[in-house]
C-alpha cells in the first residue's frame, strides 16, 4: 500500500531548510536537557519521598528538591516550544497527521501536565501538612511525568514512519489510536528515560554546589547520591542505546556503525564524551555536565539523522519552495540576544552573593 | 472498497478528520481557549498591576500593601505560569488536532513572529519567577524593575499572538500580496491590541477583587478593594471605542452576521453587551462605592460575569469569522477558496487523502455520504452534539436537504458552499436523510410540486 501523506501547505518556507533544522536542534538540546531532568528529577523525588519517611537524608533532599521542581517544569515547558514550532514548519504534514490519529492520547498531555505542575507546587507548598501522603503526590507526578514522555516518543516514531498512517487510519476511528508500543519505540522510551536518570543524577550533583555552604553534610551525601544515579543511568544506558540502535533498520543501523564516516564519528563521539563523564564524574561534575551535555547535543543530531533517513522515501523538506523573511528573522535574532541578556542580567541579581546584595541595597 | 487506489500527492483537504463526540472540534479549541484567555490577560494585566502596587506600597510607607502584594504575586504565579502556560499550549495542540491545515498554514506565514512571541514569553517567565522569590533576595528597586521587565515582556508577548490571531479574521492585504508585514500589520490587528490591552487591565482588577476580598485587615481591605475596583473600571473605559473601531474594519458579512444575519450569533452578541455592563455596574456600585460590605462572593460573582463575557466576545468573534478559518483564503472545513473550483470538478471523495472510500458506493451511498460529511461538514457540526446536524435537518424531506445543499452559503453566509460532485451531493443527501425519521408526506404546499421521497435515497430502499 502506497503511504498517504499530506501536502505540505501552498505557502513557502521563510528561511532555508538548513537554517530550521540548526534551530531545531539547538533548541532541542536545551529542551531535552531540562525535561530529562525534570522527569528523572520527578522520579527521584518520588523515590526519595518514599524512603524519607525512614531517612532523614532523604527527606532533607524532598524540601530541597521540591523547590527546585517549578522552575524547571515551567522552562521544561517553554523550552519544548521551539524545537516542536519548527518541527511543524519542516515536517507539520508528518506531525499533524500521526498527532490527528492518536488525538485522545496527544490531548491528554496537556491535562496530564497540568495536573503534574499543579501536583508539584502542591507538594512544594503543603509538604509538611500532606506529611506521609506526600509520597502519592510526587508519585502520580512522577508516573505522569513518565506517562507523557511516552506519548511524545510514540507520537514522534509514528511521524517518523508514514508507512503506518494510512494502516492505522483503516484500523481505529480517528483520534482513538493509542500510539506504538512495538518493541522499537519501547527501546526508544527506555533509552529516553534512563538518559533522564542520568541526567537527573548529574543535575542533582551539579545542584549540591548551591546547598554546600548553607547544608555540608546534606551537600556532601547527596553529591554521592546524584553520583550513584547518574552512573547507575549511563551505565544502563550502554545496554538500552546498542538495543534501540538494532531497533533500526538495517541500513539506518550500519551508518553508524561504519558504512557513513559522519554518522559512525558522531556516534563514537558520543559515546567516547559519555565514557569520560563516567569517568571525570566524582572528580569533577562540572566536567561531566559539560560532556554530557554535548553527548546529548550528538545524540540529537543521531536522532536528526535517523528522521532524516527514515523519511527519505517519502518526504525531503529540501523540496519545499524557499522565500526568507530575512528582516523579521533579523528582528528576532536581535529580540533573542537582548532577551537572553534581559534574563541574564537578573539571574546575576538573583544569585550574588548576601553580602553583595546587601551593599547595593 | 470502491476507489481503493490512492489519489495523486498534493491535493487539498489533506488531514484526517478527529471528531471529538457531542463537543466537536470546535468546542474543544472553544473551550480551552476561553479559559485560557481569561489568565494570559490577567497574566498581563496582573504584571501591571504587581509594580504598580509594589510601588504606591513603597510610596506611602505602606508594609502592609506590601504584603497583600506579595500574597498576590502567589496567586499570580499559580495562575498564570502553570493553567496560563499550560492551556497556551493546549490551545496551539488543539488547533492543531482540529484544523491541521490552518495551522499549517499560520506558522508557514508567521514562524518568526512565533519566534518573536516565544523570547518575550521566555522573558517573562522568567521574570515572574525572579520577581516571586526575589522579595526577599533582591532591593527594592531591583525587585520593581524585574516585576516591569515581566509587564514589559507579556504585553509584547501579547502585541505579537494578537496580530497574528486579528489576521484569521482581517489577513487585509495578505491575500493579494503575501508577505509577513501585509499579514501583521492587517487592519484588525490596532483595534484588537487596544481591547485586549485594556480587557487585560479590567481583569488585573477583577482578579486583586478575589484576593483583596479575603484581606483580613478591614482598613486595607476596604483600600484594595476600592483601588481594585478602579482597575476594572478603568479598563473598561477604553473596550468600548477599541470595539466600535474593530467593528469599523471587520470585513462587512462579519458584520452582518452579529446584527441580524444569524441569530444565535446575535444573542451572544447581546450578551457579551450585557455581561460586560454588568460587570461594570456590579463593580462600580459594588466594590468602588461600597468596598465596606465587599466579600468573596461578590467577588466570584464578578469573575464569572467577566468569564462569561470573554467567553461569548471570543465566540462571537469565533463565529463572524465563518464560513472562513482564515478570512477569504480558507474555509472553516480547511477547503482553500482557490481550490474549490478544481474539487468541485473531481469531487470531494477523491480530493480527500482520509477517507475509506476514494468514490461513492453505489450500493451504499449512505456510508459514502458519511464520509463527505466527515471530511466536508464535521469541523463545525457534530452528529449529536453540539451543532448537531441531526437536528438542523430534523423534519426536512429529500427536497429541502437538496435544496439547501445547492444553495448553503447563499442561504446561510456564514457556512462555505457544498463542494463535491453530483453524486456526492446525493450520497450526502441519502446519509443526512438517514439521520431522522422521514416526515409523513404532506399535501404538497404548491399545485404540482410532487412531495415523494426518491426511492434511491432511502438506504435500504427496494430498488426500481
Amino acid at each position: 500500500m502506497n503511504p498517504v501523506i499530506p501536502a505540505p501547505v501552498p505557502v513557502p518556507l521563510p528561511a532555508p531548510v538548513w537554517l530550521v533544522h540548526l534551530l531545531q536542534i539547538f533548541t532541542f538540546v536545551w529542551h531535552l536537557l531540562l525535561m530529562n531532568t525534570l522527569v528523572g528529577g520527578g522520579v527521584m523525588l518520588a523515590i526519595s519521598s518514599y524512603l524519607g519517611r525512614r531517612d532523614p537524608h532523604h527527606r532533607d533532599l524532598v524540601q530541597r528538591l521540591a523547590r527546585v521542581m517549578p522552575p524547571v517544569i515551567a522552562f521544561t515547558i517553554t523550552l519544548g516550544i521551539p524545537p516542536l514550532l519548527f518541527l511543524q514548519l519542516l515536517y507539520g504534514q508528518l506531525f499533524y497527521t500521526s498527532s490527528v490519529l492518536m488525538a485522545w492520547t496527544w490531548l491528554a498531555v496537556v491535562l496530564l501536565l497540568m495536573v503534574a505542575y499543579y501536583g508539584i507546587y502542591w507538594f512544594n507548598f503543603r509538604q509538611e501538612a500532606l506529611g506521609a501522603r506526600g509520597f502519592w503526590v510526587t508519585l502520580v507526578t512522577a508516573l505522569i511525568l513518565v506517562r507523557i514522555m511516552l506519548t511524545y516518543n510514540q507520537n514522534m516514531s509514528l511521524l517518523e514512519r508514514p508507512q503506518d498512517f494510512y494502516p492505522r487510519f483503516l484500523q481505529t476511528p480517528v483520534g482513538h489510536y493509542l500510539g506504538s508500543f512495538d518493541v522499537g519505540t519501547l527501546l526508544r522510551f527506555a533509552h529516553t528515560l534512563v538518559a533522564a536518570f542520568a541526567v537527573a543524577g548529574l543535575g542533582l550533583m551539579l545542584l549540591t554546589r548551591v546547598w554546600r555552604a548553607e547544608a555540608p553534610e546534606l551537600a556532601a551525601w547527596a553529591q554521592r547520591y546524584g553520583l550513584r544515579w547518574f552512573l547507575a543511568g549511563t551505565g544502563v544506558q550502554f545496554l538500552v542505546g546498542p538495543g534501540y540502535l538494532f531497533s533500526l533498520p538495517v541500513e539506518i543501523r550500519n551508518s553508524f556503525l561504519g558504512a557513513d564516516t559522519l554518522g559512525t564519528a558522531i556516534l563514537a563521539a558520543a559515546l567516547v564524551l559519555a565514557v569520560l563523564a563516567m569517568v571525570m564524574a566524582r572528580r569533577s561534575p562540572v566536567f561531566a555536565a559539560v560532556a554530557i551535555a554535548g553527548t546529548v547535543g550528538l545524540m540529537v543530531i543521531i536522532r536528526h539523522l535517523v528522521r532524516l533517513a527514515r523519511l527519505r522515501p517519502y518526504f525531503d523538506p529540501h523540496t519545499l519552495p524557499v522565500q526568507g523573511q530575512w528582516v523579521v528573522f533579523a528582528i528576532f535574532v536581535v529580540l533573542l540576544l537582548g532577551g537572553l541578556a534581559t534574563i541574564g542580567w537578573m539571574l546575576y541579581k538573583f544569585f550574588r552573593p548576601a553580602s553583595a546584595r546587601a551593599t547595593s541595597a | 472498497m470502491p476507489g481503493a487506489e490512492r489519489p495523486h500527492y498534493g491535493l487539498t483537504m489533506n488531514y484526517p478528520v478527529w471528531e471529538p463526540p457531542l463537543l466537536g472540534g470546535g468546542l474543544v479549541i472553544g473551550i480551552i481557549a476561553i479559559l485560557h484567555v481569561f489568565v494570559s490577560h490577567f497574566a498581563v494585566g496582573g504584571g501591571l498591576f504587581l509594580p504598580l502596587t509594589e510601588r504606591k506600597a513603597y510610596r506611602e510607607n505602606n508594609p502592609a500593601l506590601l504584603e497583600y502584594v506579595k500574597s498576590h504575586s502567589t496567586f499570580f504565579v499559580l495562575v498564570t505560569l502553570v493553567f496560563g502556560a499550560v492551556s497556551g499550549v493546549g490551545i496551539w495542540w488543539a488547533i492543531g488536532l482540529v484544523n491541521p491545515e490552518a495551522t499549517a498554514t499560520l506558522i508557514h506565514v508567521f514562524v518568526w513572529g512565533w519566534a518573536i512571541e516565544w523570547v518575550f514569553f521566555l522573558v517573562e517567565i522568567a521574570a515572574a519567577f525572579i520577581y516571586y522569590y526575589g522579595w526577599d533576595r533582591l532591593d527594592a528597586k531591583t525587585h520593581l524593575l524585574v516585576g516591569w521587565i515581566y509587564f514589559v515582556a507579556a504585553w509584547l508577548s501579547l502585541f505579537v499572538i494578537n496580530g497574528i490571531l486579528a489576521f484569521m479574521l482581517t489577513p487585509g492585504k495578505w491575500i493579494e500580496a503575501p508577505s509577513f508585514a501585509a499579514a501583521f500589520f492587517n487592519p484588525g490587528m490596532l483595534p484588537t491590541c487596544l481591547i485586549r490591552t485594556a480587557v487585560s487591565v479590567v481583569l488585573a482588577g477583577v482578579y486583586a477583587l478575589l484576593t483583596a476580598s479575603t484581606i483580613r485587615d478591614v482598613a486595607l481591605r476596604i483600600d484594595v478593594v476600592r483601588y481594585a475596583a478602579k482597575w476594572v473600571l478603568a479598563g473598561a473605559v477604553a473596550i468600548p471605542f477599541g470595539a466600535l473601531w474593530y467593528i469599523a474594519v471587520l470585513p462587512p458579512l462579519a458584520r452582518e452576521i452579529p446584527a441580524g444575519a444569524a441569530s444565535a450569533v446575535t444573542i451572544f452578541a447581546a450578551l457579551s453587551v450585557f455581561f460586560s455592563v454588568l460587570v461594570v455596574t456590579f463593580t462600580y456600585f459594588g466594590p468602588y462605592q461600597h468596598p465596606r460590605y465587599f466579600n468573596l462572593a461578590f467577588a466570584v460573582l464578578i469573575a464569572v460575569l467577566s468569564l462569561s463575557s470573554l467567553g461569548v466576545t471570543e465566540w462571537v468573534r469565533e463565529a463572524v469569522r465563518k464560513p472562513y478559518i482564515i478570512y477569504d483564503y480558507m474555509y472553516a472545513n480547511t477547503l482553500r477558496v482557490a481550490d474549490v473550483a478544481r474539487v468541485r470538478q473531481q469531487g470531494i471523495l477523491k480530493s480527500a487523502l482520509w477517507v475509506r472510500q476514494h468514490a461513492v458506493d453505489p450500493e451504499r451511498p449512505e456510508v459514502s455520504g458519511r464520509e463527505v460529511f466527515r471530511v466536508q461538514c464535521a469541523s463545525c457540526h457534530t452528529v449529536d452534539g453540539y451543532n448537531s446536524i441531526r437536528f438542523a435537518v430534523k423534519g426536512w424531506g429529500p427536497e429541502m436537504i437538496e435544496y439547501q445543499l445547492l444553495h448553503l452559503n447563499e442561504l446561510k453566509a456564514f457556512m462555505p458552499p457544498f463542494v463535491g460532485s453530483e453524486a456526492e451531493r446525493v450520497a450526502l443527501r441519502t446519509w443526512l436523510l438517514t439521520l431522522n425519521p422521514q416526515p409523513t408526506i404532506r399535501e404538497p404546499a404548491h399545485p404540482g410540486v410532487q412531495a415523494e421521497v426518491p426511492a434511491v435515497d432511502r438506504p435500504g430502499a427496494t430498488k426500481p
